[in-house]
């Protein structure tokens, strides 16, 4: 082995050792804990079993609360796609000079806590609030209740998501370019086959990359659903924490952490097949 | 006198040759309970006494969210327990007992047991009851006119998209529907037909069935009328809201929550640890704390005023409405609950 590639080993190691530490080792042990017997009353038996992987694969709720999550997460980062990507496109051509004043504005959400951002929805969205009174002094009798079930929580999340989204979309219009624009308006093209055929396609890596990011964070998303959720949603954070602190059923709640981890997987393997296809 | 190798060997062999409760007098124990108000007011009438009397006994009080957490603290420190005590709920507590992480203690070591109610012991948990609470309806005396004395009043049209639940499995959830089922002609607690029955009408009415951070919240910054809760904290958070919050025991009756106090198995102190466990137990904590966040006390020797008695569960004429809840047996058929209750509550709008 050469002495470059022995060098970049050897630095690598300590990261990798402390990846197996704190990661690997804790997924095996959840690996091992969703094969536990457990009693009706969250006692640990010990013991190796199928039985709750058998429960898992045969009960419907547990397909349906993958499919509503997916679903969910799919929506809400589609949601948050379309209102952070004209935010991003707009901060992206304004002047240098203003851009990192503008990105700062962007970001500073994230100064506040997420769990401070959902009470604050929670106070907009409520039946005293903000948006109802709108509503209301337009004439509308009864406004559609938007808090404490699915609408609150998508509201909630592609807030929360935006800055991410935002970030990562700049980081990723690298390619995006005026003068294409300008040849291409030259050519005859109106605005929006400009903004379809040439502004789309180049922003591409940065769409991927946000939705990627997006997707990830709504899918594990724990603290917005259960504050805005009422009770009423069913997503995969929430479940798993109900199984481990409420019913102390940990077997459960292991496999279902597996579960998502699968679902990452497989969402970080579309990420790497697409990227390379557009590239 | 310097320290020398053989002098620190000398007073070290001196301290293990001491006797038993000598030694608990230089001793340090870590007792983990319930965070927040709960701690506010335990510290103060229990644990602070307990400090004066025994100076030697450092006591750490370490604040858990739930008893979920307390059991996660227990499995993860089986082989080196850093906790000496621990409350926690009694069916989270049978997990423990079941899982050899409580010690049992006995009348020898814990005189304070022999004052203690007979329902303190729950056969299977080897750990005694600490606190009695109990499941109350929670309102707001501002919207809620006139004042609510059955079950029934969340029924009420009126008080549509105004009530605030924990719904199941959280156990005000599962009590919440043992008490409808009862309320609407349910006679059997593990038959809760009629209560589905009642509750899957009553979802569309209901705001939240996952109040954050919880009921008394709700009603007392007006989002919500109508909640369940607790006894000692709807009494205490009542007394503190200037009218926004009120605590009622319904007319048909309500159901007990016990929460136990265990000793850790390899506790390193566990004299001490059972000498703060006598304490706790005592008919002079167990009044100090009724006094003050009224839940009910299990030591029939507690000497507690008429005023506080009142503001709990505990008279004669109350404990006889009560619904006699194995919360063991209710353990058992909790996950069948769970899944009805998705299935026939959470799917009404």
């Amino acid at each position: 082995m050469p002495i470059a590639s022995r060098l970049a080993l050897a630095l690598l190691l300590p990261a990798l050792l402390v990846n197996l530490a704190v990661f690997l080792v804790p997924m095996g042990n959840l690996a091992l804990l969703s094969f536990q017997q457990a009693s009706a009353g969250g006692a640990l038996l010990g013991g190796f079993t199928f039985a709750t992987w058998a429960k898992m694969f045969g009960d419907v709720f547990y397909a349906e609360l993958v499919l509503d999550s997916v679903t969910i997460a799919l929506s809400i980062t589609a949601l948050t796609l379309l209102c952070a990507y004209p935010i991003a496109l707009f901060i992206y051509r304004t002047p240098e000079r203003w851009k990192n004043l503008l990105i700062v504005a962007c970001v500073s959400p994230l100064l506040v806590s997420a769990v401070v951002r959902t009470y604050g929805w929670m106070v907009i969205l409520g039946d005293g609030g903000l948006v109802a009174s709108i509503l209301r002094g337009l004439g509308m009798v009864k406004p559609p209740r938007m808090v404490f079930n699915t609408t609150g929580v998508v509201i909630g999340l592609v807030e929360i998501l935006m800055p991410y989204m935002i970030l990562a979309l700049i980081a990723g219009f690298g390619r995006l370019n005026a003068s294409l624009e300008e040849a291409a308006a030259s050519l005859g093209a109106r605005p929006f086959t400009v903004f379809r055929r040439i502004v789309v396609p180049l922003t591409l890596p940065g769409i991927m990359l946000g939705c990627l990011l997006a997707f990830v964070l709504a899918v594990s998303s724990f603290i917005t659903p259960k504050l805005l959720g009422g009770g009423r949603v069913f997503l995969l954070a929430t479940e798993i924490y109900d199984q481990a602190i409420v019913t102390l059923n940990w077997p459960v709640a292991a496999a279902l952490s597996l579960v998502v981890l699968v679902i990452f997987g497989i969402a970080l393997l579309l990420y790497g097949r697409l990227s390379r296809a557009i590239a | 006198m310097r320290p020398t190798r053989r002098r620190l060997l000398a007073a070290g062999a001196a301290t293990l040759a001491m006797p038993a409760i000598a030694r608990a007098q230089q001793a340090s124990i870590t007792i983990a309970a319930y965070a927040g108000i709960f701690q506010d007011n335990y510290e103060p009438t229990v644990v602070e006494p307990f400090r004066r009397a025994n100076p030697g006994i450092k006591v750490t009080y370490f604040s858990m969210g739930n008893s979920a957490q307390a059991l996660g603290q227990l499995r993860a420190q089986k082989a080196n327990p850093q906790v000496d005590c621990v409350m926690m709920d009694v069916s989270v507590a049978k997990a423990a007992s079941d899982e050899g992480l409580f010690e049992a203690v006995d009348k020898a070591s814990v005189p304070a047991l022999a004052d203690l109610s007979p329902r303190a012991f729950t056969p299977g948990v080897a750990a005694p009851a600490v606190t009695f609470d109990n499941l109350v309806m929670l309102y707001s005396p501002e919207r809620v006119k006139p004042a609510p004395t059955s079950w029934k009043a969340f029924w009420d049209p009126k008080y549509k998209e105004q009530i605030a639940i924990a719904g199941v499995p959280d156990i005000v959830g599962l009590g919440f529907l043992m008490m409808a089922n009862k309320t609407f002609g349910g006679d059997d607690y593990r038959k809760l037909d009629k209560g589905f029955e009642a509750v899957a009408k009553l979802a569309p009415s209901v705001l939240s069935w996952d109040p954050k951070p919880d009921a008394y919240t709700f009603i007392t910054n007006g989002t919500a009328s109508l909640g369940v809760g607790w006894n000692a904290r709807g009494q205490l958070y009542s007394a503190q809201s200037n009218g926004k919050l009120a605590a009622v025991l319904p007319d048909e009756g309500s159901l007990f929550q016990i929460n136990v106090l265990g000793l850790v198995k390899g506790s390193k102190q566990p004299d001490a640890a059972r000498a703060f466990m006598n304490h706790a137990l005592g008919a002079e904590a167990q009044a100090a704390f009724t006094e003050r966040m009224f839940y009910a006390p299990v030591n029939l020797k507690a000497k507690v005023s008429a005023a506080a008695l009142a503001k709990t569960a505990a008279s004669p004429e109350r404990m006889a409405q009560m619904l006699p809840v194995d919360w063991l047996e209710v353990a058992k058929f909790r996950e069948s609950v769970t899944e009805q209750w998705r299935r026939r509550v959470l799917t009404r709008r």
